[in-house]
């Protein structure tokens, strides 16, 4: 009892423990609306539950066998994984590639980086409609280019191509938050003071050592949470499949949040959607950890 | 000077590239959105006809302005709720120091990482079971709950940038915790607000998905679920521009508001980022 006590004694006059009353709001809304679910999935996952029905029974791990025979698990743990590469390599080296660009003084700085900012403003549901019509074979955006520069002959169609459609989706959210990835590293890089640059110069330093050993070291924190960002963001795939692929073709573009969906909201099958989000979650909790340790070893070596 | 003044080309050169990529989708719907919708021609035809045929069209399908109040209550809502409760929740974590406290903060960090398609199945079970009706009102819980990872994390890191010394006067003072609270804390947290109401703000106005789940009678659609009923027609190609023209209109209310107020998004979007 006393050693509870110690535990939330906030020992202090101006902060005192009537503070506490503040909290109940968030806690008791996010402990009911996120924290129970949480645990409801693992006692979900092991029933026949369908979601309308309430004398639901317990099947054992039988549904966990039934998508590990399907090749569910498999699948779409693959197409997330390539899902977040893509995005995590494509959306950082871009966006940090074109803020160092920017850093340097040049006119229409401002237009541009408003221009990159502009899909961040658009509903993934529009991203999506505006992509389909991009990737659109014969009459969409790259076809009809390809078309009038005289390439006619290729046939594109990248969403249908069971290789190359989870590429193209990842794609489209590239484009959708390169620009607030980019103003994220613009405001790192101007935090760098201009003398340590110049000192460089100096000392005989090129432009690339200048990048590599003064610019990148410095905006480390900038790196950090942006790598963070998009593998949060890419773990999390889910949008341009729902509008733009469906999963397909064939279960090409599956990921782990739209196969949940899918498995909940099409085959009314709770159960069997509830031992996939359980793996989900297990995958979720790796990869996080493992990017938590990895980042801080490579915060100190920086 | 003339290897600086190549560099330059060169430097434009890709900047011209990447703005072609990012802009051209977005010029095309554009232009299309201001076609009649049989009006077939090749999209890269640019701007070669203004008429709002497909705009008012779009405008009667989705009844915009009905989604758009619906857009105004449950954003509005939902970011103002956030805003008092991330404030109130983050003022205790970041000024009692014990293990509970840095504990409730990682309890709360944590679930930046759990995506809204993974629970959504005992999410819904839980709504049944404490037997809330649909009304317009029913995403919002959801909303203000996905969004406490990021407003606690970010007021907390806020709050811990606010000398403690302000409080300790107006202790003095003979000013009330709750006082303290609202009158002293508060008001100085403001970049913070701009950033809650930015971030969260953008998101919940787009989000499709929390209101594709718990809404089924049309009278309560917000502007993004008003797009899902033009997902059918994507395969028709007669429809295209009235899909366009019905993007524009969901976008616009945004675009407008962010050019009235540019500096504060970007403000708002890197204040989450250097905190950490």
């Amino acid at each position: 009892m006393k050693k509870i006590k110690k535990w939330f004694d906030s020992k202090s006059l101006i902060f005192p423990n009537k503070m506490y009353w503040f909290i109940i709001p968030a806690l008791l809304m996010f402990t009911v609306f996120w924290i129970l679910p949480i645990f409801q999935l693992f006692r979900y996952s092991l029933t026949n539950y369908n979601g309308i029905t309430n004398n639901f029974r317990f099947v054992g791990l039988s549904n966990y066998k039934f998508l590990l025979r399907q090749g569910t698990i498999l699948n779409s743990s693959k197409n997330t994984l390539i899902y977040t590469i893509v995005l995590v390599l494509g959306n950082n080296i871009l966006a940090l590639g074109l803020a160092i660009l920017l850093n340097i003084k040049i006119k229409a700085k401002g237009l541009f980086r408003t221009i990159a900012y502009l899909p961040a403003l658009f509903s993934p549901i529009v991203v999506g409609f505006i992509w389909s019509y991009v990737y659109m074979p014969d009459s969409g955006l790259i076809a009809s280019l390809l078309n009038a520069f005289g390439f006619g002959a290729i046939n594109f169609n990248i969403l249908g191509n069971y290789d190359w459609a989870i590429y193209g989706v990842a794609i489209v959210e590239i484009w959708k938050r390169f620009g607030t990835t980019m103003i994220i590293y613009l405001a790192g890089l101007q935090t760098i003071d201009t003398s340590l640059i110049e000192a460089s110069r100096i000392d005989g330093c090129n432009e690339w050592q200048i990048v590599r050993f003064i610019k990148l070291p410095l905006i480390s924190a900038s790196i950090t949470i942006n790598i963070v960002l998009s593998v949060i963001y890419g773990l999390k795939a889910f949008h341009y499949i729902f509008v733009m692929t469906n999963g397909g073709p064939g279960t090409a573009t599956n990921t782990l949040m739209y196969q949940i969906y899918n498995i909940a909201f099409s085959e009314q099958m709770m159960g069997k959607a509830s031992a996939l989000a359980v793996v989900a979650f297990l995958v979720i909790i790796t990869i996080t950890i493992i990017m938590l340790i990895f980042m801080n070893k490579r915060e100190v070596e920086l | 000077m003339n290897k600086s003044f190549g560099r330059k080309i060169a430097i434009y050169a890709v900047l011209t590239f990447f703005t072609a990529v990012i802009a051209l989708p977005l010029i095309i719907v554009l232009s299309s959105s201001f076609r009649t919708p049989s009006n077939m021609q090749s999209h890269l035809k640019l701007f070669t006809e203004i008429d709002l045929q497909s705009y008012r069209i779009a405008f009667n399908t989705m009844n915009f302005p009905m989604k758009f109040i619906n857009s105004i209550i449950t954003t509005g809502g939902s970011v103002f709720v956030i805003v008092v409760i991330g404030t109130m929740v983050a003022y205790p974590i970041s000024r009692i120091k014990n293990k509970f406290m840095r504990w409730l903060y990682y309890f709360f960090v944590a679930g930046l990482v759990i995506p809204a398609q993974m629970v959504i199945v005992p999410v819904t079970q839980m709504f049944n079971t404490l037997n809330i009706p649909e009304t317009r009102f029913t995403p919002m819980i959801m909303f203000i709950t996905c969004s406490l990872p990021f407003s606690t994390f970010l007021y907390t890191g806020f709050l811990k940038k606010i000398p403690v010394e302000l409080e300790e006067s107006a202790y003095i003072d003979g000013a009330s915790l709750w006082v303290r609270l609202k009158d002293v804390v508060f008001p100085l947290l403001k970049p913070a607000h701009v950033a809650v109401i930015i971030t969260q703000g953008l998101w919940i106005w787009n989000d499709y998905f929390f209101p594709m789940v718990f809404l089924t009678k049309s009278k309560f659609y917000t502007l993004p679920l008003g797009m899902i009923q033009f997902l059918g027609s994507k395969d028709n190609p007669a429809q295209w521009n009235i899909l366009f023209a019905a993007c524009i209109l969901v976008v616009l209310p945004l675009i407008v508001a962010f050019s009235l107020m540019q500096k504060k998004f970007i403000s708002g979007i890197t204040a989450g980022s250097v905190k950490g």
